[in-house]
């Protein structure tokens, strides 16, 4: 027999703040586990349904204010977010239902507040100092206590026995379905719920969805329906005014420093580590100077981070004084493990510095300060494409792999690309050396090794047709040249340097 | 002044004792006749190496190939990163790999300016996570090739700058200087400063 009960649901804190709580992946999430349990194995008597007392209850609430966007303030969806800290205070897992309820599962919170009665008493009262509108209800299964808040009928039903008879009396437009269902089933003189639950199951299934019926299954507890618990969207967010405006950069980055200095703290204690940081400059007129940085790996070390933030300050040029700046910190991710610097906060020291070379330890570390201040298209690597035209045989890279990489094996002598050796150098775009080979050959070159003929690429439109050699100049120097069959001019494409 | 005070003064040079025991390991060049007239038998790590060019196309970059893929093939686990700075051209991939240099762990750098491209070499050099370090300037001063050696010294790389033949006659801190040049027919290699070795052509053939 399967194992019952539902699955504690981990929080995920580095989950973006999902505005929706309805689960689209596998975990973390709270599982709602009440299907009965049919006992098999004594075959002499009949099949016994075991009722499984509520593992679960659910306070749904809806605020009928927020579908309407005149009335707010904010959009509703961060109206929401920001009720769902609110709601935090009574339960861990709250989780949002769009676009304008809650569901907040408050089982393990009734002895917390001596009664369920407490309970819904100080929920409300929270509702109350926001002067929303609210409509709740309380139901062992998530959707049916929505579809009684959203009903508006303040029922309170804590046993999942009672849940069809509870929900009978509900109009059907409360489960807010297709209104291409709600229609057929007002055609059939459906109105209640009750009369639906009524209906055979293959019925159902046919003439609206089968996912008709997974939702009444849900709601009477018979199928669990996981949901995703609202995580507050967690990030460093600092700012620090200057009593006096800030003209060079030598004072700015002085001033950063404690800064930076507890947004690592924040990480740390978060086991955590940021990708991007934004650095804002206010100035008196002129607005706000946006500093943005990204990491190459993530990273919680001040080194890093201050290393990186005074390369992208050495290159700023302040358009106006500074009155005072904002660290902002990008979603923080957890930790690769085995990073942690367990000195990171010791030492004090601006990191390793010796005759004014910052010596960085890491090769992200590296790329990320060549990145900062050259450009990130400056610093890039190559990769060996499989292809016999020679300037699609290769191909720039920007996203490197920079972790530690173990070579594979031993290889001899590389790998065997071509018949002919192929230059260090090749040009961007080929150049036009002579018209005939008997110009090529005045010219002083002398062909040493070739023919070997290219002929490929007529499925994209760029076929080339040609025959490389590689030619000697009379004085030494080695060219890489073909020469093209429709046209018989010579071209220079690479050296061998 | 006895003779114990003159050897112990640091600006005094022992021929002997540099040649006999290189400090730090070298990277065999792949050519005996080359390695026979390098001290230690190959490039040396952890200093500068000045390369000048004539021309490009000489066989240059090929000349450290060799090195550059034994300094990738090191026992102790990790590949050791290869900076390539402002080259002049692509360097082209499966001419790369045909020699064996594992190309995820070579990193082009393409500065705006000259100066970026010193900050960056120097940057590559002093980090301690590349073997090797490959620039390529048009001209730059004595000042900031001292400091391009001090960082190849702390961070143990194989630092190679290749510069235009005309700066021949300039000083250079340099520990080892090359000047490539074409020949009558083939290409010459003549080492105009070794320390702690004798300059002087190498008989050398481009292969």
């Amino acid at each position: 027999m399967k194992s019952r009960g539902w699955k504690s649901a981990t929080a995920d804190l580095f989950a973006d703040g999902s505005t929706d709580g309805r689960l689209t992946e596998a975990l973390p999430a709270i599982v709602a586990e009440a299907r009965p349990a049919i006992l098999r194995g004594v075959p002499q008597l009949a099949p016994a349904v075991v009722r499984p007392r509520p593992k679960q209850l659910w306070y749904a609430v809806v605020f009928p204010d927020l579908m309407e966007p005149q009335r707010l303030a904010a959009p509703a969806a961060s109206t929401l977010q920001r009720l769902c800290l609110c709601a935090q205070q009574f339960t861990p897992l709250v989780s949002i239902e769009m676009p304008n309820a809650l569901l907040l599962e408050i089982k393990g919170s009734v002895k917390l507040f001596g009664s369920l009665a407490a309970l819904h008493a100080a929920i409300e009262a929270a509702w109350g100092r926001l002067s929303l509108r609210a409509h709740a209800a309380t139901a062992p299964t998530a959707l049916a206590a929505l579809w009684l808040a959203r009903a508006g009928k303040p029922a309170c039903i804590e046993d999942s026995g009672q849940l069809a008879g509870g929900l009978a009396e509900l109009p059907i437009a409360c489960t807010s379905w297709d209104p291409a269902w709600l229609q057929t089933l007002r055609a059939m003189g459906i109105t209640r719920i009750g009369e639906l639950l009524r209906l055979p199951r293959a019925g159902i299934s046919r003439r609206l969805s089968p996912a008709a019926v997974l939702d009444l299954d849900i709601a009477l507890a018979r199928q669990a329906a996981p949901r995703r618990a609202f995580v507050p969207r967690v990030r460093f967010r600092e700012r620090c005014d200057f009593e006096t405006e800030i003209e060079t950069v030598v004072y700015l980055q002085k001033a950063l420093e404690p800064l930076i200095e507890r947004c690592a703290q924040f990480l740390r204690e978060r086991q955590a580590g940021v990708q991007s940081l934004e650095l804002g400059l206010r100035h008196r007129v002129i607005p706000v100077t946006r500093v943005r940085l990204g990491l190459a790996t993530i990273t919680s070390e001040r080194r890093r981070l201050t290393d990186v933030l005074d390369e992208k300050l050495n290159r700023l040029e302040l358009a106006a004084p500074v009155r005072g700046m904002e660290l902002k910190s990008g979603s923080l991710q957890p930790l690769p493990a085995g990073s942690l610097d367990a000195f990171a906060g010791m030492g004090g020291g601006r990191g390793l510095r010796a005759g004014g070379v910052c010596a960085g330890n890491t090769a992200p570390q590296l790329v990320e300060r060549l990145r900062a201040r050259l450009g990130e298209q400056a610093v890039y690597g190559v990769v060996f494409v499989p292809e016999h035209r020679p300037e699609a045989a290769w191909r720039r890279v920007h996203e490197l792999r920079l972790t530690p990489a173990v070579r594979a094996g031993e290889r001899a002598g590389g790998m065997r690309v071509s018949e002919m050796r192929r230059p260090v150098w090749l040009l961007d775009e080929p150049v036009l050396l002579a018209a005939n080979l008997q110009h090529l050959c005045q010219e002083g070159s002398i062909l040493e090794q070739g023919p070997e003929r290219i002929e490929s690429g007529w499925w994209d439109g760029k076929d080339v047709a040609r025959d490389y050699y590689i030619a000697r100049q009379a004085r030494g120097a080695r060219w890489w040249v073909f020469q093209q069959r429709q046209t018989r001019c010579w071209y220079l494409h690479g050296m061998f340097a | 002044m006895a003779l114990a005070d003159i050897l112990a003064d640091a600006r005094v040079w022992k021929l002997k004792d540099a040649s006999a025991a290189p400090s730090r390991p070298v990277w065999s060049t792949g050519r005996s006749a080359l390695d026979a007239r390098l001290p230690g038998g190959g490039w040396p790590t952890a200093s500068l190496i000045e390369v000048l060019l004539e021309t490009t196309g000489l066989g240059e970059v090929q000349l450290f190939l060799p090195a550059l893929v034994k300094c990738q093939q090191r026992i102790d686990g990790e590949v050791p990163w290869l900076v390539w700075i402002a080259p002049p051209h692509e360097p082209y991939a499966p001419a790369l790999a045909e020699y064996g240099i594992e190309l995820s762990r070579l990193l082009v750098v393409r500065p705006a300016s000259a100066t970026e491209a010193l900050w960056a070499a120097e940057q590559a050099l002093s980090s301690g996570v590349c073997a090797a370090v490959l620039l390529w300037l048009q001209g730059t001063d004595d000042r900031w090739l001292r400091r391009l050696k001090l960082a190849a010294e702390a961070g143990g790389a194989l630092g190679v700058l290749f510069r235009p033949e005309r700066h021949r006659f300039e000083s250079s801190p340099a520990s080892l200087r090359l000047l490539m040049t074409q020949g009558e027919h083939e290409t010459q290699l003549e080492l105009v400063k070794v320390q702690g070795g004798r300059p002087g052509p190498v008989e050398f053939r481009a292969s």
